[in-house]
């Protein structure tokens, strides 16, 4: 297309790169804060107890069973999810009864006290689940148009990281280069080094993501292949499931599931559950699943014990059989979600997912610093293009994380019995984005920027103290409770606040030092008259740089 | 995780200091061109003990994800104080592998 | 009418990578599916119908990503259509001739 390969792809990488970036920058940024999204939905429910530290995991089988004996009798199936490090909190879930009109009831959750066991009644909110799920399923538009948006917008990262790798020409001698303080090529070594230094996880993020809708996006070559029985035993072997026992029904007494989860315990030879499933409940093939922290990619039989309810006897099940190609889809998967990620391994998931997200931010602001010099030359300004790219780069790069916290205040400052209050929260978040993304058209670009940085370094800041006045969950008692998910939370806001203020300051820093200041013009105009007067030297011999 | 960060980031300083350029902002003494010869086949070396090290703590699921985590770590912190701070790069690649190597025995 | 006919400069380079963005974004995907059912066809036997079939659908998007690469970097949009559609007949006809070969009915 152009003269070289390289130079083609060259072309072709900035505009896969320019059409989408703004997408996946959301994209990249809702699901990084999705690594997180038990510790933010557990910010986001003011309501919810502090850590309880040192209860017994029977005790809390206890407590959940009395509140569920009580409030789910008639239902078959629910679950208990014991407090871990992500979420501190006891929790009982089940399906509620279909409303009206529906197929399936919703799965509901309910946080219980761990010492009084009874519910705690929570603000109705999205919480993080909510927000990371956008990264896929954006919100006001129908789950199947996201889908294929979101997997258009994937392919063409797909082709951005894989063109990216083939026009970085000097990839090793480059390597280590960052040229801070010139400019362009400044910009164009960030981006460099940071495709570079993730480029692993870049290429399995979005491949992984793929690889999420396959049976969607393909669905042309499946329909070729196979009809709908085979395709079902396909997916089958692709996902398979745990085989469960049917419902007799025949009543029977079940043991309590402290007692029960005796038998997790002596074949792990430890304590550490992290939730229970129960299955046809009150009945004679009553059965309980007890299930532990996953801390492999890869299936693993052991994490999950089956034990008879009504008996007491372990259930031998036959282990699940993955394929090969199963294991590896699985496998991404896995990788992609990091579920098996434990506190270190979160923080690094995310923090490489902020640098994805930099990378892509880095490439939308070095696009518009290459033609900057050319369209500030303009006549008539700069091109409607170029103007375009650079207001949204102020409102997506900084007016999106500002939107973000726009959604933690409303979560705080929304009346708790508000009605609708999830869809408001989320509501108030894209109202703020579209501001944000409007306010630049109004602004020259530098004042725009330095405006949005500094508007979200407050905001960032002002959140902890809103948190202080409005619950008693704030960074104060959370730091003496021990409670380091929720005082995270808010140290995280503090620095993210920090980061945004130092980025205005040196924002505002390289502005100065582009133009001389007035004081300098003045005192070299001044050195010019006098040593015009002065000198009795003929006019040729004045400095003329100077002058 | 100390452990790979550390050895990581002192694997890719050896590959870093093996070109020129790099050499000459870190160093203030020229070193022998015998020397340098070595430092790229030793930083492969050690870059392949790390990742052995990591799937011998983690397993072989997860051991390469959290390599692959470290190297970035380590890559950034390189990159960052070579352009801010290059002086101090090659004490700080012996010091924190030390630190972090007794970190382990000791735990 | 002929006002528009005017308005939309035929000469205008802007045609050819309108071209290329069509064939890149269809065709790639049409190659990608032929390929796919390729793939199943050649690996049918050595892993079984399932697992050939899920190989194949796991490599479309490295497929697409080949097509799309190679369609922006041709000379010629004609170029780049004429050999999007050899492909896809090339893989067409090689999955045709083996399930006739191997008797696997798809």
């Amino acid at each position: 297309m152009k003269d070289s390969f390289r130079q083609s792809m060259k072309w072709f990488h900035t505009w896969v790169g320019l059409i989408v970036g703004w997408v996946l920058f959301f994209m990249f940024l809702t699901g990084t804060l999705g690594y997180f999204y038990q510790e933010i939905t557990r910010w986001m429910e003011p309501e919810r107890p502090f850590i309880e530290h040192n209860i017994s995991n029977e005790r809390l089988l206890d407590i959940a069973q009395a509140y569920l004996i009580n409030n789910a009798q008639g239902v078959d199936e629910w679950d208990i999810m014991l407090p871990s490090v992500r979420d501190q909190n006891l929790r009982v879930g089940w399906r509620h009864p279909a409303e009206a009109g529906k197929k399936r009831g919703k799965y509901k959750i309910k946080v219980l006290d761990a010492n009084t066991g009874d519910e705690i009644e929570r603000r109705a909110t999205g919480g993080g689940r909510l927000l990371y799920r956008m990264h896929y399923r954006f919100h006001y538009l129908p789950t199947e148009i996201s889908y294929w948006i979101v997997g258009f917008c994937s392919m063409l990262m797909l082709l951005a990281v894989i063109t990216g790798v083939v026009i970085h020409k000097k990839i090793f001698t480059d390597f280590f280069t960052f040229r801070a303080k010139k400019g362009l090529l400044g910009w164009l070594d960030i981006h460099n080094v940071l495709s570079v230094i993730a480029l692993p996880f870049h290429f399995m993020i979005t491949y992984s993501g793929l690889l999420f809708f396959l049976f969607t996006y393909m669905v042309l070559s499946t329909n070729l292949q196979t009809n709908e029985d085979e395709l079902d035993a396909m997916l089958d072997e692709i996902y398979p499931r745990t085989a469960h026992l049917e419902k007799a029904n025949q009543a029977a007494k079940m043991l309590d599931i402290s007692i029960l989860y005796q038998q997790a315990k002596t074949t792990w030879q430890a304590d550490e559950l992290s939730y229970v499933e129960m299955f046809a409940a009150n009945d004679v093939n009553a059965h309980v699943l007890f299930v532990r922290h996953e801390t492999d990619i890869t299936y693993n039989p052991e994490d999950e014990v089956m034990v008879n309810a009504v008996t007491g006897e372990l259930i031998l099940q036959k282990p699940k059989e993955y394929t090969v190609t199963s294991m590896i889809h699985n496998g991404f998967f896995s990788l992609h979600e990091g579920h098996f990620a434990g506190s270190i391994a979160r923080w690094i998931y995310f923090f490489t997912g902020l640098i994805g997200s930099a990378m892509i931010a880095s490439g939308l602001i070095l696009w518009t610093t290459k033609r900057k010099p050319k369209q500030l030359k303009n006549p008539n300004g700069p091109d409607f293009g170029y103007r375009l790219v650079e207001q949204l780069n102020i409102g997506t790069i900084v007016g999106l994380p500002i939107a973000i916290a726009m959604y933690f205040y409303a979560n705080r400052l929304l009346p708790v019995d508000m009605a609708n209050r999830v869809n408001w929260e989320a509501n108030v978040m894209f109202i703020s984005w579209a501001m944000l993304l409007i306010y630049p058209i109004f602004r020259p670009a530098n004042k725009a920027w330095y405006e949005q940085l500094t508007l979200a370094a407050l905001v960032y800041f002002a959140l902890p103290l809103v948190n202080v006045l409005t619950t008693n969950k704030h960074l104060g008692n959370s730091l003496l409770q021990q409670d380091w998910n929720l005082a995270g939370f808010d140290l995280t806001l503090l620095v993210v606040g920090g980061c945004f203020a130092f980025a205005a300051y040196k924002f505002r820093a390289l502005q100065v030092n582009i133009r001389p200041s007035k004081q300098a013009i003045k005192k070299v105009e001044k050195q010019c008259v006098q040593a015009m007067n002065e000198s009795l030297l003929p006019l040729q011999q004045v400095n003329k740089d100077q002058c | 995780m100390l452990v790979l960060i550390s050895f990581s980031f002192a694997a890719m300083m050896l590959f870093c200091l093996a070109m020129t350029k790099h050499r000459k902002q870190v160093l203030e003494d020229e070193i022998s061109s015998l020397t340098v010869r070595f430092f790229r086949p030793f930083a492969w070396l050690l870059l392949l003990f790390t990742g052995y090290l990591s799937v011998d703590m983690y397993g072989w699921s997860i051991g390469p994800a959290l390599f692959f985590g470290a190297l970035t770590i380590a890559i950034l912190l390189l990159i960052l104080l070579l352009t801010y701070r290059a002086k101090i790069v090659p004490p700080l690649a012996v010091i924190m592998p030390l630190i972090a190597s007794i970190g382990i025995f000791i735990n | 009418m002929s006002n528009l006919i005017d308005y939309i400069n035929f000469s205008s380079p802007r045609w050819p990578v309108f071209s290329r963005v069509l064939a890149a974004t269809f065709g790639g995907y049409a190659l990608a599916i032929a390929s796919s059912l390729l793939i199943s066809q050649l690996l049918v036997h050595v892993t079984g119908k399932y697992q050939a079939i899920h190989i194949g659908l796991i490599l479309t998007f490295l497929v697409y990503v080949c097509a799309a690469m190679w369609v922006f970097s041709v000379k010629t949009a004609k170029k780049a259509w004429i050999g999007l559609l050899k492909s896809i007949f090339f893989c067409l006809a090689l999955t045709w001739l083996l399930a006739k070969i191997t008797g696997v009915a798809n």
